[in-house]
């Protein structure tokens, strides 16, 4: 079956301008108040019920005959530029790992109450002491009659505070090798022994939180995966809705509109505005041509995904291409504003944005993949040098 | 364009006019496929099969050029009727990657901007002058004129050449000489670049005749940022090799991220750069109304980064490839010379301020 993509995109399109719940800023997701949360869970019910988010699932969990990936990167195309809320990885990679990895009571239990809007999920991964060596976590599940007795500390859990449920990686062997002792499980946030407690981050928000988990007892039934499998089910969850990596070409073109628009805004003390300056069009010049860049390596990047032909190096590629362009804009910003004696009326909201931008933008350099751990895989996997 | 894989290498001391050239390739269209093809097809001939091979300059490249032509390479943005290829900027730029990454002497982009432009010409002269590009036996320099329209410094090809074809600054205009008592030329005394030849002219503009061809022109600079990222792309994966083999401290220094993420960067700029060429390749060839930025584009990111890029891979390769033999200085100084030739970055953040309108 084929689908007719431009349709699809307008009809996508007049979805999320008539429904689409507006985002705050970059990485602003959590609820303010009850009232905004409710607004939350009913944006994401109806992204499932209209079959615009999770169509690709399998048809006897919910999703749609004849869903191609092209469809996941034209939601998030839109939600971007209609600048709709749209932070839904930790669900998206929740229900992705549930799909593989879940038994048939698991599924069942859980995937339609993510379509419903009712189970808002986090990652209980990072800890302390284990962030890009992820696999030197140290939380333990210690196993008690049937079931298991779970102790340690997790770290930068984006949306624990108000999330529902969570997928949880802890130590079942330490005897053995220290990816093959990891097991996943599903836990729901609310057990005995859970505590929560939100980090205020430096833009003011507080979307992290670190999480303890004192003798929190989960049964058998909580184990995704094998027992002892779960760096295949963590592995694996990150890799889902690959498409989606295309939708940051769509960010950046925003983000440089954004700069040009900051461009014209800003004063210098003579009155004059900064674009009219040659430096600052040579800024703008090179900044437009390193999104370009971006632009097509993402694009590349996607066709191969959709051809299935995608080298392992790719992904790190273009996520490292995308986030450091990401700061590099900002910066450039930054650098804008700093020269201004004064920014006109019209400059005032995209200024703000620009600030939240700039303190938001290593966020991403440094979660799903550090710069420095992207940098180590292409050296090994596409230049093919030695382990550093 | 359909090319069988490279079975013979061209020595440089055989009788090429007798020689047929690698593959004898029979043209038909264009994909992916067949660039890959004709790039093979190019780098055997070029006798540079392998990445980690010494680069040497060859002053005697016009005895071997007729057999490169007959792979077509001077006719790919020539219409068909006129014995080229149509505009197969593509593959056109797929040699000049090539060409800059052998070090090859000849004003290849310079030559395929003139073919081009010739090919718009309904004149004896002009043609037979196209025919005798298109075989690799005559050569036409292409060069800009200076504000007076009587000179133009530092023109890639010009000792030696057939004919001239200057652009007419702050025009899409170019002027054709092709007798040659209406020119004077002089060894440039700017030759930083030492793989190729260029010398400065003083012409008599009135004995020229106009053509007016933007395209031809943005041919020009699209093929000199090709040439500059083929030696981008050869010093890269050259460097690449030397720090997975070379040994320090126990250990090959690719292995250390000082180095291998520094590699890591260029290697991913390198890339994106490659793919608004390929863009804008792709864009011109389609005969787009987009072409024009992206050309520019192109002409901009290679400029604004090719020497940086080199220079830090000298930094990377230690001493060796602070040596005259290495040879990576030679791919730097050809890198700011294809800049030159273009007049960029400069010229191309001017367009790009008009096009985008930040002039407004």
């Amino acid at each position: 079956m084929s689908v007719d993509l431009d349709a699809f995109r307008r009809e996508v399109r007049s979805f999320v301008a008539r429904r689409g719940l507006r985002m705050r800023g970059e990485g602003v997701r959590a609820p303010r108040d009850a009232e905004e949360e409710r607004e939350i869970r009913r944006w994401l019910r109806e992204l499932y019920e209209t079959g615009y988010l999770g169509g690709g699932w399998p048809e006897e969990c919910g999703g749609r005959p004849g869903h191609v990936p092209m469809q996941d990167l034209v939601l998030m195309e839109e939600l971007i530029l209609h600048d709709a809320y749209r932070p839904l990885d930790q669900v998206v990679s929740a229900a992705h790992a549930i799909i593989e990895f879940g038994t048939d009571a698991q599924r069942r239990g859980l995937l339609p109450r993510i379509r419903r809007g009712e189970h808002i999920w986090c990652q209980l991964f990072s800890e302390p002491n284990a962030g890009s060596d992820l696999a030197s976590l140290r939380t333990r599940a210690e196993a008690d009659g049937e079931g298991y007795v779970v102790t340690g500390q997790k770290v930068w859990s984006t949306d624990a505070h108000w999330a529902d449920m969570g997928l949880l990686l802890a130590r079942t062997d330490p005897s053995v090798d220290r990816h093959a002792g990891i097991t996943a499980f599903v836990v729901p946030m609310d057990l005995p022994g859970i505590d929560v407690r939100p980090i205020r981050e430096m833009t003011g928000f507080s979307e992290f939180c670190e999480v303890f988990l004192d003798g929190v007892r989960l049964g058998p039934e909580q184990v995704l995966g094998d027992v002892n499998g779960g760096w295949k089910v963590v592995t694996s969850s990150l890799a889902s809705e690959r498409a989606f990596v295309g939708a940051n070409a769509v960010l950046l073109e925003r983000m440089f509109r954004d700069l040009v628009a900051l461009a014209r805004a800003v004063r210098l003390p003579d009155g004059s505005a900064a674009i009219e300056h040659e430096d600052v069009q040579a800024q703008l010049a090179d900044a437009l041509v390193r999104v370009e860049e971006v632009k097509l390596i993402v694009r590349d990047t996607v066709e191969r995904i959709l051809l299935d032909a995608e080298h392992p190096s790719d992904g790190p590629v273009a996520k490292l291409a995308y986030t450091e362009m990401n700061v590099a804009l900002c910066e450039l910003a930054l650098q804008l504003l700093g020269s201004s004696s004064s920014i006109d009326p019209e400059g005032a909201e995209v200024a703000d944005r620009w600030y939240h931008n700039f303190l938001w933008s290593r966020a991403l350099t440094i979660s799903g993949g550090a710069s420095e751990i992207l940098r180590g895989l292409i050296g090994r996997q596409a230049l093919g040098l030695p382990r550093a | 364009l359909t090319y069988e894989e490279p079975t013979t290498n061209i020595e440089t001391d055989v009788d090429v006019e007798n020689t047929s050239p690698a593959g004898s390739p029979v043209l038909t269209t264009t994909d992916d496929d067949d660039i890959r093809m004709l790039r093979a097809s190019l780098r055997a001939t070029l006798g540079l099969a392998k990445d980690d091979v010494q680069p040497t300059l060859d002053i005697n490249w016009r005895r071997l050029w007729p057999a490169l032509a007959r792979l077509g390479v001077t006719g790919f943005c020539v219409p068909e009727a006129l014995g080229g290829l149509g505009m197969q900027a593509h593959a056109a730029v797929a040699a000049a990657l090539e060409l800059g990454a052998a070090l090859h002497g000849s004003p290849y982009a310079g030559l395929v901007a003139s073919a081009h432009a010739l090919g718009r010409v309904d004149d004896p002269v002009a043609q037979d002058l196209l025919a005798g590009v298109l075989e690799g036996k005559r050569i036409c320099a292409f060069g800009r004129l200076d504000s007076a329209c009587r000179a133009a410094q530092v023109v890639d090809g010009a000792p030696g050449a057939d004919a001239l074809l200057l652009v007419v600054p702050t025009s899409d205009d170019l002027i054709l000489f092709t007798e040659p008592s209406a020119w004077s030329i002089t060894a440039t005394a700017q030759n930083f670049d030492v793989s190729r030849s260029c010398g400065d002219v003083e012409v008599d503009a009135a004995r020229g005749r106009r053509i007016p061809s933007a395209a031809s022109k943005q041919l020009h600079g699209l093929l000199l940022a090709a040439d500059s990222l083929g030696g981008v792309q050869r010093m890269l994966a050259r460097t690449v090799a030397y720090a997975g083999q070379r040994v320090t401290f126990g250990r090959p220094i690719g292995g250390f991220q000082a180095v291998q993420h520094r590699l890591v960067d260029h290697m991913v700029r390198s890339r994106g750069v490659a793919l608004v060429v390929d863009e804008a390749a792709r864009l011109l060839g389609a005969g787009s109304s987009e072409a024009t930025r992206f050309v520019t584009l192109a002409e901009f990111g290679v400029a604004s980064t090719a020497l940086h890029i080199l220079h830090e891979l000298l930094q990377l390769s230690g001493a060796i490839g602070f040596t005259w033999e290495y040879g990576l200085h030679l791919y730097e100084r050809r890198a700011h010379h294809d800049a030159r030739l273009g007049a960029n970055p400069r010229a191309a953040v001017r367009s790009l301020a008009g096009m985008e309108g930040w002039d407004r």
